[in-house]
């Protein structure tokens, strides 16, 4: 009788772990049979005839995918089986809708191949990301390093104010040039952060959830447990005045926010931060004119100047048309204007997805990122380990919080920020800081199952 | 290409893509509430012929250990938070559950404050769900009265499996 447990454990064993794995190389199949879908269809409806040119646009991330689906089979046999299928799908509809983009660039006349460039970058992102899958054992290591990650994070968001390397692109200085290459420190600073917050929360939870005097039945903290939030408030207005990006700065104030709330339970830092965000959004678009021109954009953008004046709610209002030119169904892929708007590989691509598949492929799009928070706060549910919970928990947010913020902008719903849209948006830093967080998300997903299966 | 052939497409390619979104969330509602455990022909029938074997006639094994030790003195728990610790069955009630006030706490989201509770009655342990929403497993079956447990069958609460050891 007593070995009764163990027979009954063993079948779970056996049959969960590679049963998983397979499901998800079932989905990927799936996933590549429609970015070959995808990527016929615009080369269809752009030129007419079918070549073989759209298989240079599909091997490369169907080989990738399988290769990093081997990575896991090897290396973190047990992580979730839904991730990397949903990671694809999306890159792979960013690949397709820029190369639909240099189409339409092509027939006007100007060549770009940013599609190419976004192949190359989706393997070297992915090869990072599979590397640190291999190379990373346990991601609880990362726990040592909770105050390097705090000030290697605070050097790479410095570095663009280097005066020889920084870089100044579209009014903001995010970037860094090595000669031909530029890249975006801030994306990676933000993981970093992560692993720093999630690390110091871990250990100050009790002090910051548990102590502090209580009034009208809310538990009002102590000024010195105040610090931190004051410390990160100041630190994210640091990168909206010196670096000149919102989107950025209200991405890590509300990262810190959610893990904090997290954290604690306590609902008190969560309204206590989202008046700082009023407050310090109120306060720079009075003093800083360009988040006060975003702010007249996003409130007026049909008013003529702003239409016509440099910087102002030409962009905005030529996706807002798009979007509804696309309408319920969509104009289908390849049978849009998107090019009409600027920077639409870029910053607007997804309005772009939505004037092609319209709000039918939006609303599919939307709950590929809904799945993926989803499985990533799940992950931290199932995890024991404080830290792991909030590291996972923290990477969650981060896809989550970017592609409110962006889309939200994109739609007129917040004032437009420059971040962007997570694996779909054309820029090889973006695409390297999800694949990582969508790798770190795995490697944890992997010791949650473990620690249940036993 | 043709109007209706491109309107087929078009409208192809957005049905795929949802048809794959809800065989995820049908794989993501398994994983929440459970797969269907099936259990094989041989299996059943095996455990039909033990339960013969166990008749009042024929006391297996496991039950006579339990004649000479004169019966379980704790509960064992196998997995969880508290894995190898042993809770000794000194009182007449014990309870299960996140409450601190229970006999054996269980810290996870799946447990209710006060999941269950072992009860001795007329020389039998007797395990009985307080109405918890995940619901108590005996031997891997969700239980809906009160059943007698019997010694080393594993009784599952959350995360937390323990069983009865003499």
């Amino acid at each position: 009788m007593s070995n009764m447990s163990l027979t009954q454990a063993l079948p779970r064993l056996i049959n969960s772990v590679p049963r998983s794995r397979s499901m998800e190389a079932v989905l990927l199949f799936w996933v590549a049979g429609m970015h070959a879908f995808q990527l016929a269809q615009i080369q269809l409806s752009a030129t007419d005839n079918l070549d073989e040119q759209i298989l240079l646009y599909w091997t490369p991330l169907f080989l990738a995918s399988f290769v990093f689906h081997m990575v896991l089979r090897f290396k973190a046999k047990a992580a979730d089986s839904l991730l990397l299928p949903l990671a694809t799908l999306l890159n792979g509809l960013g690949i397709s809708m820029i190369y639909r983009l240099d189409l339409a660039e092509a027939a006007r006349g100007n060549e770009q191949l940013l599609g190419m460039r976004q192949v190359w970058l989706t393997l070297f992102a992915m090869a990072v990301a599979a590397l640190v899958l291999w190379v990373l054992k346990n991601h609880m290591t990362l726990k040592r390093f909770t105050y390097i990650a705090m000030a290697a994070g605070i050097l790479t968001l410095l570095l663009p104010m280097l005066p020889v390397i920084g870089a100044e692109i579209n009014g903001a200085r995010l970037w860094i040039r090595l000669g031909e290459l530029t890249f975006q420190p801030g994306e990676i600073a933000k993981l970093l952060l992560v692993i720093f917050f999630a690390g110091y929360l871990t250990k100050h939870r009790d002090s910051l959830s548990l102590i502090g005097k209580k009034i009208w039945g809310v538990r009002i903290p102590r000024a010195r447990d105040l610090g931190p939030l004051l410390l990160v408030w100041v630190a994210s207005l640091g990168v909206l005045v010196l670096q000149r990006d919102l989107g950025t700065s209200l991405l890590y104030f509300g990262i810190f926010l959610a893990l904090l709330y997290v954290a604690t339970g306590r609902g008190f830092y969560a309204a206590i931060g989202i008046g700082m965000i009023i407050t310090g959004g109120l306060v720079a678009s009075q003093l800083l004119s360009y988040v006060g021109n975003r702010f007249d954009s996003w409130l007026n953008p049909f008013v003529q100047e702003n239409y016509t004046g440099v910087g102002g709610s030409y962009q905005l209002v030529q996706g807002l048309f798009g979007m509804a030119h696309g309408g319920i169904l969509g104009a289908g892929l390849g049978g849009g204007y998107p090019q009409l708007v600027p920077l639409a590989a870029n910053d607007f691509i997804f309005a772009a997805v939505a004037e092609e598949l319209g709000l039918v492929g939006v609303f599919a799009v939307l709950s590929i990122y809904l799945l993926i928070t989803y499985r990533g706060l799940r992950i931290a549910i199932s995890h024991r380990d404080d830290f792991s919970r909030l590291l996972a928990a923290g990477l969650s947010f981060v896809i989550a919080l970017q592609v409110f913020i962006v889309v939200g902008g994109v739609l007129r719903l917040v004032p437009l920020t420059g971040l962007t849209t997570p694996f779909l948006a054309a820029g090889g830093s973006s695409l390297l800081a999800n694949w990582l967080v969508i790798a770190l998300l795995l490697r944890i997903s992997d010791s949650a199952n473990k620690q249940v299966i036993q | 290409m043709s109007e209706l052939a491109l309107l087929l497409v078009r409208i192809g390619f957005v049905a795929v893509l949802w048809i794959f979104i809800f065989s995820l969330l049908s794989v993501i509602r398994a994983d929440i509430y459970g797969r269907r455990v099936v259990r094989t022909v041989a299996e059943q029938s095996g455990s039909r012929v033990a339960n013969k074997v166990e008749g009042p006639g024929n006391p297996d094994l496991a039950s006579e250990r339990e004649m000479e030790s004169g019966g379980p003195s704790h509960l064992y728990v196998i997995t969880g938070v508290g894995a190898g610790s042993k809770i000794p069955l000194d009182k007449r009630e014990l309870f299960v559950g996140r409450a601190p006030s229970c006999e054996l706490v269980v810290t996870d989201e799946f447990a209710s404050s006060q999941h269950a509770k072992v009860v001795h009655i007329g020389g039998d342990w007797v395990v009985q769900d307080l109405g918890s929403t995940n619901g108590t497993y005996v031997d891997g079956v969700r239980i809906q009265t009160p059943e007698v447990l019997r010694m080393n069958i594993p009784v599952r609460v959350g995360k937390t499996t323990f069983e009865l050891r003499p």
